[in-house]
């Protein structure tokens, strides 16, 4: 039997596979450039970044500097979103020791979970993603006998195999709400792509390194019950073709009570997400801030958090060398 | 659940005579991640394969069962039955199912052991299927796998063949019938009676 009959004429071309391979290749060689979570660097990097660049995005990252002092990058492997939110939120109850922050996105995760198995997902697909993510909502909070701090937690987000389980617990948590919801977000699906519901799930939000849109941020902070902050920084310029204010999009959650900052701000840059840190909440920059935490307006949460001004003047130590460095 | 990528949906299909090759294309990869983290828990992984079997076993899908190939839970072998009304009916086919360490991150390989003619399947029971290449995910089990291949079996995508011949045949379903009991005869199949 012929079965390999007309494969002579193709082999000009590289086949699919070699295409896949070579995308892969890319994708790897980019991969070792960068962790999973870059270090906290001074806003000031985006600036040199730019520096002979584009003119408007010159005077949007220094009006970005008004309100965000410091970045943290993820890496572009088409989980960013996913890896910077894990990090950011995580980061964000390591901070504020928020408990009972925890114990109602715990509540969400049980939800989530009856969706997916109302949807027909097997419970073994997804419970190890599930508990995984639960360990690091557990090693955040004081006290516990897994507690970490900021340097551990930094090294957890990077480990491959807690960071990739995660990402995956929430791809699964966001097809859950897209599938819950698919009448919601069938017409947002359908501006995307030419796939319904089902198939966009299937192939855009639960294959790792699928990369993701307004939809997957809007179906997990709203699955999550976390507010995500996105900041955009592109060419755009207003109907005026002057205006280079940084547009900003807070994706609230229902039921979500209003905050001035969410908990989690990403800055996205067409094709990629890394992760903002805020003026008021974070002690990073200028040093007399961090040595009298006390002044800083706002510090929502933080008021049992003793030890928040040592963990502050360490990291305001070590931005002061990473910009010498 | 009814995911079953293959057929007509199925995305720009990969070629994989060269499977080889896509998998090195991971390996610096995967080398590279296993320097700073914790070796994959090949527990965790065998327990799911374990939860996977039991699920098979109790759910009872016809046409489809699958088990390990002797004490290697990392093995598995497979049986699809064609569905009826299709071409493929009163077929039976043997499949191997290799399982990376690393699953369900990554899919397992999949493999024709007895010879398929089918637009999607080459020469060595290579598989031609988005969702065991690029759309691969851990929402995928054992189960909708092998469904995924037994629709794939009735729904060719004719787009991107890795038999062109049998891609060809695939719109007079007459000729491809008989093409087909002779292929399948010829690996020594045997043809069940269906009523």
């Amino acid at each position: 039997m012929n079965s390999d009959g007309g494969g002579a004429s193709e082999e000009d071309r590289p086949r699919d596979d070699e295409i896949l391979a070579f995308h892969h290749a890319i994708r790897a060689a980019d991969a070792e450039k960068l962790e999973f979570v870059g270090d906290k660097e001074p806003l000031s990097v985006l600036a040199a970044e730019y520096e002979a660049g584009n003119p408007v995005f010159r005077a949007k990252v220094e009006k970005l500097g008004q309100t965000y002092v410091a970045i943290r990058r993820a890496r572009g492997d088409g989980n960013c979103f996913f890896r910077s939110f894990m990090f950011s939120y995580l980061e964000h109850i390591l901070e504020t020791r928020d408990e009972t922050e925890v114990k109602r996105i715990q509540k969400n995760i049980e939800q989530s979970k009856k969706a997916l198995i109302e949807l027909g997902y097997q419970e073994f697909t997804f419970e190890d993603f599930l508990s995984i993510f639960v360990e690091q909502l557990d090693s955040v909070l004081p006290g516990r006998e897994s507690s970490v701090d900021i340097d551990q937690l930094v090294e957890k987000c990077r480990d491959r195999y807690i960071s990739d389980y995660v990402v995956m617990f929430f791809r699964f948590v966001t097809s859950a709400e897209i599938r819950k919801r698919a009448e919601f977000f069938e017409p947002f699906i359908l501006g995307l792509s030419n796939m319904n519901v089902q198939q966009f799930c299937k192939t855009s939000v639960e294959p790792m390194g699928e990369e993701s849109d307004h939809v997957h941020i809007t179906a997990l902070s709203d699955a999550l019950g976390v507010p995500v902050r996105v900041v955009y920084l592109d060419r755009s310029v207003g109907a005026d073709g002057k205006n280079t204010d940084v547009n900003h999009h807070d994706f609230l959650p229902p039921d979500c009570p209003t905050v001035e900052m969410p908990p989690v701000v990403l800055l996205y840059r067409p094709g990629h997400y890394d992760i903002l840190y805020t003026r008021e909440v974070q002690n990073l920059a200028p040093v007399p801030r961090v040595e009298e935490p006390q002044d800083l307006p706002e510090l929502k949460g933080l008021q049992e958090a003793k030890e928040t001004p040592v963990k502050s003047i360490q990291d305001a130590n070590s931005t002061q060398e990473a910009i010498a460095a | 659940m009814s995911q079953n990528a293959g057929g007509t949906d199925a995305i720009a299909a990969q070629q994989q005579t060269n499977n080889t090759a896509a998998i090195a294309a991971h390996a610096p990869n995967a080398k590279a991640s296993r320097a700073v983290s914790q070796p994959v828990d090949s527990h965790s992984v065998s327990r799911r394969l374990q939860s996977e079997l039991m699920s098979l076993m109790t759910c009872g899908d016809p046409g489809i069962s699958a088990f390990p190939d002797g004490d290697n839970i990392f093995s598995w072998v497979g049986t699809i039955k064609g569905s009826k009304s299709t071409v493929y009916e009163g077929m039976s086919y043997k499949l191997t199912l290799k399982f990376p360490t690393d699953y369900p991150f990554k899919p397992p390989l999949v493999k024709f052991d007895t010879a398929c003619f089918h637009p999607n399947v080459d020469q060595y029971g290579n598989i031609c299927l988005d969702i065991l290449q690029d759309k691969w995910s851990s929402a995928y089990d054992v189960r909708t796998i092998l469904l995924s291949i037994q629709s794939l079996l009735g729904e060719p995508n004719n787009d991107s063949p890795l038999n062109s011949y049998a891609a060809a045949l695939w719109n007079n379903q007459e000729e491809y019938r008989k093409a087909n009991c002779k292929h399948f005869r010829d690996a020594g199949g045997v043809m069940a009676i269906s009523k």
